[in-house]
């Protein structure tokens, strides 16, 4: 059968595939039909994941850069300069970092994140600056003790009331964005808060198309409509959380006339939305949190609003951020955090950190370790370990440059082997098992489909290699017993093994001697003590605009501008796809409506001149009716489009989705 | 016309195998998709599986496919090119009805117009084509309504008909005949054919009850379709709900777009590559300087519609662009699987009839 | 099928001569390396081939010599990924042809009447061809008038061409710039205008058209308003082309494909293909 069942490895909704394996070599790929989330749907990434694995842009062997040059060795000597560049280190805990790729299966980070931790000791692990993700996970964490989606992807069709907040779900997770239409279509109610018409906002039953940065305004405009109207689920409140008291309160200062002013909105929608959510039954929460998430403060005004509601612990309920990335959420669980050991235990957990200590016969660095982006800014690193990115370049390019070594680990040629003093290639996620955990909680095996090009290892092997060459003794014979491990350590993996991946659709953690096939959704009965409503901020300023800057530039993706481009610049028809935009705008573009345009007098494509308070920038129009008079959107982070202007506002764009810039657009 | 006990019908596929490479339905045990695959070994075959995941367009026309290699020296200013496609002589063993009509579109598109594509003529020239009648319709099957099935007419080499103890095989051309004459297959009468003849009405019969996905009256659409008297926004509407993933045209066994990428290698060759298209993506007609004819989604769609259910385009296929195969039904991230959009357009036909 | 034609395999060609035309356009003289193929290869004007550059890809392009006593060559303008690479290849070195493709103009019908053509910038690159062969053949057509119009003087294709077909008798020349330049004493303003100046006729007459979207609507529109009829206005169109056989599809329009049906369609032709040009 040269059909080989797996999982799309782009982003993290995780659909089921098969691809067509002949002779070694991948010559398609089709959508798994009794795939519990994706049901028989790809994307046009999805559809076409067959052009990068086969992508010859390999690297095809180990690197040392030798008099300015990368030279091949063997993967011996490229390890043994590796392991004596990190062991060269004296105070590891400020001067090496790991910088680990949420694309890597669960059992290669693990095994990076050990490496860091027990060989190398330093707890410097993170992952790209994935805030939207941490945020959510945060707010939920602390809200109910799970740190993942509270629902299941695979229970949207039994959602009578669907909440899509920002995010342009139908290009960024098309097949999420499918299976809510799909809700849609056999009567849920869907509604969206966005600025921005979006595909979904089009598609839904009602479209809250708030001012530009007012979503968590509206939001608490909702929970305080509920809670006045007494429209909310008091049994629930009253029975299964703590904390309402501080969260009514912290609403009180919100006015009705500031909501109707701030939000451009009307009570009366939002009142009425508020209506359907109560009568609903069940009901559903869904925001992006990638790289332009949401903030966390919003974050925490959807999970309560959800809580108040009693639309969580529930079938067909839960507040679901949706990831990126392939492996986002499985990243977090294996711990490739400065601060989380696998399964969000905290490095500051003396009970785990003993568990850990005990298993790996080393001891985990007492004090949490930082960021990428906090060490570089600390200026004291003097070696960073990189798997498998590049974006970082775009931003931190001479500050890479001034280290004293990378280490760069991956199986394509990239941008960043140019800043490589070693490079030790990896295969792909096709040349071996490895499980990879999806937005909701799925952890999916991926087997083996071909065998590696000639003379690559693993990425699960090599780092046993690293840690082998520095004297720790690492016995794996396959992925399966790296995950046994993983299942030793971590309560919510504890059931997990490589046995139980029978068929399709993978094991939704916690997967434990209570759950042994895994766990839909958040059980109420397993909270320890109550689910808690998140403390909130009660600053409900909007965005400013004033005369002299009267636009809210908004910033997103499109859905072929998508990150980790270093991946789409392998394919074939994606890269075609997001050409086609860059071709039609090649400065990248600004969406105005056609009333602004009008004042402005300028035609669609004609250039302008964004200026900001900051800084300013010439881009192309767009003009279109999916953006409100007087707000514009930008689709941000490509390295060769607007993000130059776009870093000028770094602070504010650490705000995510809801990042608004004040700016005027001037005639060129 | 012959006969073959059922037990024995696997016979043909071992005694093609001596000559051909057999792909037969097999059910991937893991998923349990079915898939036209190169089989291993015939007993694999399931002659009673579902319809494969993907049409016969999958092994005659690729997904991705190196047609030619090339290495040009800088310096010697050497150019070297060379075909790469070199098919095996291939049995397609036991394809549907609704198939073997895309596979008929793809051969009229690909061989009977005013060029011969020679690198789907290398393909084909060397199949063996046996199909299989369909019993009983499948939940998502039309192809009642689109004149593709549920036996083939045409276009087989043999084709089978499960008359219970024994199927019937008829022969559609000399090398189907001389096979079973090789293998001394006992000679049907009539009253084979007459069963024959039941087993289809049966299995038509049966399309009320079981085919309850998918009712696609194309008859009534393809009119509008050809003259495009249909209101924008009933374009607009199914344009909103495009996901511009492409699958409509992958699983389609007669959409046949294609693009064409020169692919370097890192030891200095460069393939040619043949891959799928689609007209709903919108650098599919984006052309260099800026220009796209076609760039609102809703005329994206309107493409592909008016290719499967136009008159003009039936004519390149002799038959309607349509099989009736409901496979775009299956992958549809939106709900326009062709049997939706013709719905939304009789529906509008219908209320503008209701409105005069 | 009596042509010649390369399908799938392109033949090798090396480039002996490159000549700069203006800013960001070149012609590049050809000539196969199979003397076989050099010998058969017979193009119809109004035709085009796909020219591969090694390495970077494909790409069609029409053809500018006339099919009798022209030397083969092609002229692109440098736009993208594909054509760069052509532009920075050197004399000696080789592309890969297919074709020719396409349905080429149709002289035979047009014998006995006055040709006019109106070109916009690089738009007079595929009709020197039709120029060449109706200038070769001037005696079986009425008044030929060629209406040019670019940017800038700079930006004029062919002017040795242009001043070559000036000598032969009753060829009318109009060209004009869009905005004035220094040096310049010709017309000014858009192509269209010349219409007029030239006192074109209608009756008895075609028209070749070609130029960018802008231009060629403003000017069939003028020449509708004249009076000419919609099948006497002959243009070639420009589609995105990856197969030149009829078989990927980029290229349809509507019922047509732009490969096989066309290049070459008539106004009249185009206004029912149902898509925007």
């Amino acid at each position: 059968m040269n059909y080989k069942p797996g999982i799309c490895n782009f982003c993290g909704t995780g659909c089921g595939h098969l691809l067509n394996v002949d002779n070694g070599e991948i010559n398609g790929v089709f959508a798994s039909r009794n795939h519990p989330v994706s049901k028989g749907r790809l994307c046009v990434r999805g559809w076409h994941i067959h052009e990068l694995v086969r992508s010859d842009d390999r690297i095809t062997a180990p690197k040392i850069r030798k008099n300015g040059k990368l030279e091949s060795v063997s993967y011996d000597e490229a390890i043994s300069y590796a392991v004596e560049k990190m062991k060269g280190i004296k105070k590891p805990s400020e001067e090496l970092g790991f910088f680990a790729s949420p694309r890597s299966s669960n059992e290669e980070n693990y095994l990076l994140m050990k490496l860091a931790r027990s060989v190398f000791k330093t707890n410097n692990i993170s992952i790209e600056s994935e805030s939207g993700q941490r945020n959510s996970l945060d707010v939920l964490y602390k809200g109910t003790g799970m740190a993942g989606m509270l629902g299941s992807l695979d229970e949207i069709s039994k959602a009578e009331f669907i909440f899509v907040v920002g995010t342009d779900i139908t290009k960024q997770n098309p097949i999420v964005g499918s299976e809510i239409h799909m809700a849609a279509r056999n009567g849920a109610t869907v509604v969206t808060l966005c600025s921005r018409k979006s595909q979904i906002a089009k598609l839904s039953d009602m479209h809250l198309q708030c001012n530009a940065g007012s979503k968590k305004i509206v939001l608490a405009a909702m929970a305080k409509s509920l809670i006045e109207n007494k429209l909310y689920d008091a049994d629930f409140v009253q029975k299964n959380t703590e904390g309402f008291e501080g969260f009514a309160n912290s609403l009180g200062s919100l006015s009705d006339s500031s909501v109707e002013s701030l939000t451009g909105l009307s009570l009366d929608d939002i009142n009425s939305v508020v209506k359907k959510l109560s009568q609903a039954k069940t009901a559903m929460a869904f925001f992006s949190s990638g790289i332009s998430g949401l903030d966390a403060d919003t974050i925490s005004y959807i999970y309560n609003l959800f809580v108040v509601a009693g639309k969580i612990g529930k079938e067909g309920c839960g507040v679901n951020p949706i990831a990126g990335i392939a492996n986002l959420q499985g990243s977090y669980d294996m711990g490739a955090a400065p601060d989380l050991l696998t399964g969000f235990q905290s490095v500051k957990d003396q009970d785990a950190v003993k568990k850990f200590n005990k298993a790996w016969g080393s001891d985990v660095p007492a004090e949490n370790g930082k960021d990428v982006y906090e060490l570089l800014a600390a200026k004291k690193l003097k070696g960073l370990v990189v798997v498998d990115h590049d974006e970082i370049i775009v931003r931190q390019g001479d500050a890479l440059k001034a280290l004293d070594f990378v280490i760069y680990f991956g199986a394509f040629n990239n941008p960043f082997t140019e800043y490589a003093d070693v490079v030790i290639p990896i295969g792909t996620y096709v040349e071996s098992d490895g499980t990879f955990t999806n937005t909701d909680r799925r952890v999916q095996l991926s087997v083996k489909k071909v065998e590696p090009i000639d003379g690559i290892q693993p990425g699960w092997k090599v780092y046993t290699m690293v840690a082998d060459k520095a004297g720790a003794k690492w016995n794996y014979n396959a992925p399966a017993a790296v995950m046994a491990e993983i299942a030793s350590v971590t309560p919510t993996y504890a059931g997990i093994s490589y046995d139980k991946f029978k068929g399709i659709g993978g094991i939704q953690w916690p997967c434990n001697d209570k759950y042994p096939q895994g766990c839909k959704r958040l059980a109420l009965d397993d909270v320890k003590g109550k689910v808690k409503f998140v403390p909130v901020t009660a600053n409900f300023k909007g965005p400013e605009k004033n005369d002299e800057y009267p636009f809210l530039l908004m910033t997103g993706k499109a859905q072929h501008f998508w990150h980790q481009n270093n991946l789409m610049r392998r394919t074939f028809i994606p890269m075609r796809e997001y050409n086609a935009t860059l071709l039609l705008y090649p400065n990248g573009y600004i969406e105005i409506s056609p009333a602004d345009a009008k004042n402005i007098q300028v035609r669609d494509r004609w250039p302008v001149k964004v200026v900001s308070p900051h800084g300013s920038m010439k881009v192309t129009v767009k003009i279109t009716d999916d953006v409100k008079s007087e707000t514009a959107y930008v689709p941000y982070f490509i390295q060769n489009m607007v993000s130059e202007f776009l870093m000028e506002h770094k602070e504010l764009l650490e705000q995510g989705e809801d990042a608004i810039i004040p700016v005027r657009i001037e005639k060129v | 016309m012959f006969l073959i006990k059922k037990n024995d019908v696997l016979k043909l596929a071992q005694e093609l195998e001596k000559s051909y490479s057999v792909y037969g339905p097999v059910v991937e045990k893991e998923s349990g998709q079915t898939f036209l695959a190169k089989v291993d070994n015939v007993t694999d075959i399931d002659l009673n599986a579902p319809i494969p995941s993907l049409p016969p367009k999958n092994i005659l026309f690729p997904q991705i496919e190196k047609i030619i290699g090339y290495k040009y020296d800088q310096s010697s200013k050497n150019a070297e090119i060379k075909m790469l496609v070199v098919p095996e002589a291939k049995a397609l063993f036991g394809i549907r009805s609704c198939d073997l009509a895309g596979v008929q579109c793809l051969d009229r598109f690909f061989m009977g117009q005013e060029f011969v594509d020679d690198v789907y003529l290398e393909h084909r020239k060397k199949t063996f084509i046996v199909a299989n009648t369909c019993t009983a319709p499948f939940a998502q099957c039309f192809c009642a309504c689109t004149d593709s099935g549920p036996s083939a007419k045409e276009g087989y080499d043999l084709n089978l008909t499960d008359l219970g103890d024994v199927y019937l095989v008829e022969a559609g051309s000399d090398k189907g005949k001389e096979l079973c004459e090789k293998m001394g297959l006992e000679k049907s009468d009539n009253s084979h054919l007459d069963a024959k003849v039941k087993v289809v009405d049966k299995s038509l019969d049966l399309f009320e009850e079981k085919a309850v996905e998918n009712k696609a009256w194309i008859s009534r659409v393809m009119n509008r379709i050809t003259t495009g008297f249909i209101k924008p926004e009933i374009w607009e509407y199914i344009g909103d709900q495009c996901f511009e993933c492409g699958a409509c045209s992958f699983v389609c066994p007669s959409c046949s777009c294609f693009n064409i990428e020169d692919f370097n290698k890192q030891n200095g060759t460069t393939e040619r590559m043949r891959e799928w298209d689609s007209c709903s993506y919108e650098g599919y007609t984006r052309m260099a300087g800026d220009h796209n004819p076609r760039k609102p989604i809703e005329d994206r769609r309107n493409k592909r519609f008016f290719c499967k259910l136009s008159y003009s385009q039936s004519q390149k296929y002799l038959r309607p662009g349509c099989v009736g195969c409901g496979r775009c039904a299956w992958v549809c991230p939106g709900d326009i699987g062709l049997p939706n959009v013709v719905t939304y357009v009789r529906r509008e036909i219908t209320e503008r009839e209701i409105n005069e | 099928m009596s042509e010649y034609k390369v399908i799938t395999v392109p033949e090798v060609a090396v480039i002996k001569e490159i000549k700069k035309e203006i800013e960001d356009t070149s012609t590049f003289y050809l000539e196969f390396a199979n003397p076989e193929v050099e010998k058969n290869f017979k193009i119809k004007s109004g035709q085009f081939i796909m020219c591969t550059i090694f390495g970077a890809g494909e790409f069609a392009v029409s053809l500018p010599p006339s099919p009798e006593n022209d030397r083969f060559h092609i002229s692109v303008r440098n736009a993208g990924k594909v054509t760069g690479a052509l532009h920075r290849l050197q004399v000696g070195d080789k592309v890969g042809i297919r074709g020719p493709f396409g349905n080429g103009f149709p002289f035979e019908e047009i014998k006995g009447k006055n040709v006019i053509y109106v070109a916009g910038g690089i738009g007079l690159i595929p009709l020197r061809s039709s120029i060449v062969h109706v200038l070769q053949h001037r005696n079986d057509f009425g008044r030929i008038i060629l209406l040019y119009g670019s940017r800038s003087p700079k930006d004029l294709m062919f002017q040795y061409n242009i001043e070559e077909w000036q000598k032969i008798d009753g060829f009318e020349t109009f060209i004009t710039i869009d905005n004035p330049a220094p040096g310049w004493t010709g017309e000014v303003g858009f192509v269209n205008t010349l219409i007029e100046k030239a006192q074109v006729p209608v009756d008895n007459t075609v028209a070749f058209v070609c130029g960018p979207p802008i231009m060629f609507n403003s000017v069939i529109k003028d020449l509708v308003n004249r009076g000419m009829r919609e099948e006497n206005i002959i243009s070639t169109l420009e589609r995105h082309m990856k197969c030149g056989i009829g078989k990927c599809q980029h290229c349809a329009i509507g019922r047509t494909l732009v490969c096989t049906d066309g290049p070459v369609y008539t106004y009249k032709q185009i206004k029912t293909l149902g898509e925007q040009i």
